[in-house]
């Protein structure tokens, strides 16, 4: 029999529904999950995904996808690409398959809903194929990580991170929580495919991609090639939904992007800021954070919701200063905290990668020189437990980051400071303006403890550093330490002067 | 006399990096809470210094013999140390 060309039936398939006759529509599509709010249901007839994309179709590209993807790994497996990785290279890989992997998995569950609870068909079958398009993203991350396990115990967290309550991972289920898994299928419409795919991802997938290729790891690179090509695709469902929402509720529309873009800045400067600042080496390095965010990022998403008729988020002007500061304070903590992740930070602090970052960011050395200066004295001193902690940084209530990650010292116009709340006789503490705001717009959904209010409540036993690192799930063949064993420390050595003593 | 009460404080050294958990005693003098709020940053982070330290709460710098107690200073608020010399930080 010969098949219908795809122009014939697709239209009709693509958007089949029916009108409900033995059950009521508001129990098929009950409100608290399709979350249609204002917008009258009819309205939603109108949805219309840009990338049309029928089963068979999804299928056969995927299936090419997959064979290129895992071909490419098959021929690098029987080299010895892995022993000739930079380690902080190495650091950003695993910080990606330890805060990435699981995360992908979060998001087939948010396109289930998508596919579930969207409320037209057109949208639903989109977010099938965005669900399968995840659980094959979390497939190729856990493959991928799995190759290494035997030989660095770290990339074992590639599954493990999120079983875990390690800090950063607390505050990425934070964000994710409150992005895919809470929200109903409208909020989330917004928040993931719009926000996040369309707003970041590329900061992840594009960047990275880069500089994993310079770096030599080119199975890495092509894994998240693969998914970016995915993304790209499934995150066409923000634009309709964002659409219909203008028309019947831009109040809410505003309201939804701009939260879900400052929690999406915040992590990223932690995913992604340390990785191309730090962790590269300088040699494979092109452009510096601020850079790519400037250029694929601010400019991008911009224009993007401008031609929605959006507005500005409020806090724009401190989100572009903070894209001088905050992943550097970042990275300081990680680096301090080091014990405390599954990674090797790479302190990226030598003489010349100091100069590059000076160049890239005019007040490095004022904000963040001294700082390093006194670690490095410590490190050359044989004083290790001068460079390491002995208590927490005190943590957003709502992004879970240090308090002054969104800061800098010696900045008067975003100084080091909590900005606290105090709520039915409790205080909560934030990192910033904005992280307050939105807590307390939205803390039914967003809020979680941070790692500080449960050891003050004795949820952590015994609550000092090994008992926190132990909670956390860090084993001593885990924790992080120094990527280069603090080697890049002594070319800052005082020179020894006659007589053997250090002038 | 009851006990010396443990007070967690979210506590800022002037010039670092971040704010951070430090545990005092309601009975500590200002002296004692700068002192132990400075060994989590002075000579770890920034450099020592030979200079008193103050301690400032809501605004305020405080004398170093009041207590904890005596600055009425709770569970979970904000405490900021710095060298004595240097202005008001926030």
């Amino acid at each position: 029999m010969a098949r219908m060309k795809r122009e014939e039936w697709y239209n009709i398939a693509r958007d089949v529904d029916w009108t409900r006759s033995y059950v009521d529509e508001e129990a098929v599509f009950p409100e608290w999950l399709s979350g249609s709010g204002k917008v009258p249901r009819e309205a939603w007839k109108n949805w219309d995904e840009p990338y049309k994309c029928a089963y068979s179709d999804y299928v056969a590209t995927q299936r090419e996808k997959e064979g290129s993807v895992y071909a490419v790994k098959a021929a690098l497996q029987r080299s010895n690409i892995f022993e000739s990785l930079d380690e902080g290279w190495k650091s950003t890989a695993k910080a990606h398959f330890g805060a990435v992997s699981l995360s992908e998995y979060l998001a087939v569950l948010a396109e289930q809903r998508m596919g579930r609870f969207g409320l037209s068909p057109a949208w639903r079958n989109m977010a099938v194929f965005g669900a399968l398009d995840e659980i094959r993203h979390t497939q190729m991350d856990l493959y991928l990580a799995h190759e290494f396990v035997a030989r660095d115990p770290q990339f074992d967290w590639a599954l493990k991170a999120y079983h875990t309550n390690n800090w950063a991972i607390i505050a990425a289920r934070a964000l994710f929580d409150g992005m895919m898994l809470a929200p109903n299928a409208a909020d989330i419409a917004i928040q993931l495919p719009f926000t996040l795919e369309t707003g970041f991802t590329n900061l992840q997938f594009v960047a990275l991609a880069a500089n994993a290729l310079d770096s030599g790891d080119i199975s890495f690179a092509n894994m998240i090639s693969s998914t970016q090509t995915d993304e790209a695709r499934h995150a066409q469902q923000g634009g309709p939904t964002l659409e219909i929402l203008m028309q019947h509720d831009p109040k809410r529309a505003q309201w939804t992007i701009d939260k879900m873009f400052w929690l999406s800045a915040r992590l990223f400067s932690i995913l992604t800021g340390p990785g191309m600042d730090y962790y590269t080496p300088l040699e494979h390095r092109k452009q510096s954070y601020k850079e790519f965010m400037e250029e694929w990022i601010v400019a991008e998403f911009l224009r993007l919701i401008e031609d929605y008729g959006l507005k500005k988020p409020w806090y724009w002007e401190e989100f572009i200063a903070g894209l001088d500061t905050w992943h550097h304070s970042l990275h300081l903590g990680l680096w301090f905290w080091r014990r405390t992740v599954w990674w090797k930070p790479q302190a990226g602090a030598s003489k010349a990668e100091r100069a590059w970052l000076q160049e890239k960011y005019p007040h490095w050395e004022e904000q963040w020189g001294p700082i390093w200066d006194t670690l490095i004295q410590n490190i050359n001193a044989d004083n290790m437990a001068g460079t390491l902690p002995e208590t927490l940084p005190w943590l957003c209530n709502l992004c879970h980051l240090p308090i002054g990650t969104a800061a800098s010292p010696h900045n008067p116009k975003y100084p080091v400071r909590s900005y606290p709340l105090t709520h039915n006789g409790y205080t909560y503490h934030f990192c910033s303006r904005p992280c307050r705001q939105i807590w307390w717009e939205d803390k039914d959904m967003v809020h979680q403890k941070t790692v500080i209010e449960r050891l003050l409540s004795g949820e952590i036993q015994p609550p000092d550093i090994d008992g926190i690192l132990a909670w956390m799930g860090l084993t001593p063949e885990v924790m992080g330490d120094d990527a280069y064993k603090y080697r890049w420390a002594e070319e800052y050595r005082e020179p020894v002067a006659e007589g053997g003593t250090h002038a | 006399m009851p006990d010396p009460q443990t007070i967690p404080i979210n506590a800022k050294f002037d010039d670092d990096f971040i704010t951070q958990l430090v545990l005092v005693l309601d009975t500590d003098t200002m002296r004692e809470v700068a002192t132990k709020v400075a060994h989590h940053v002075v000579g770890k982070r920034l450099p020592k210094r030979d200079a008193d330290m103050v301690v400032r709460y809501q605004g305020r710098s405080l004398s170093p013999d009041i207590t904890v107690a005596e600055a009425g200073i709770t569970a979970q608020q904000n405490v900021y140390v710095g060298w004595a010399e240097k202005g008001m930080m926030p």
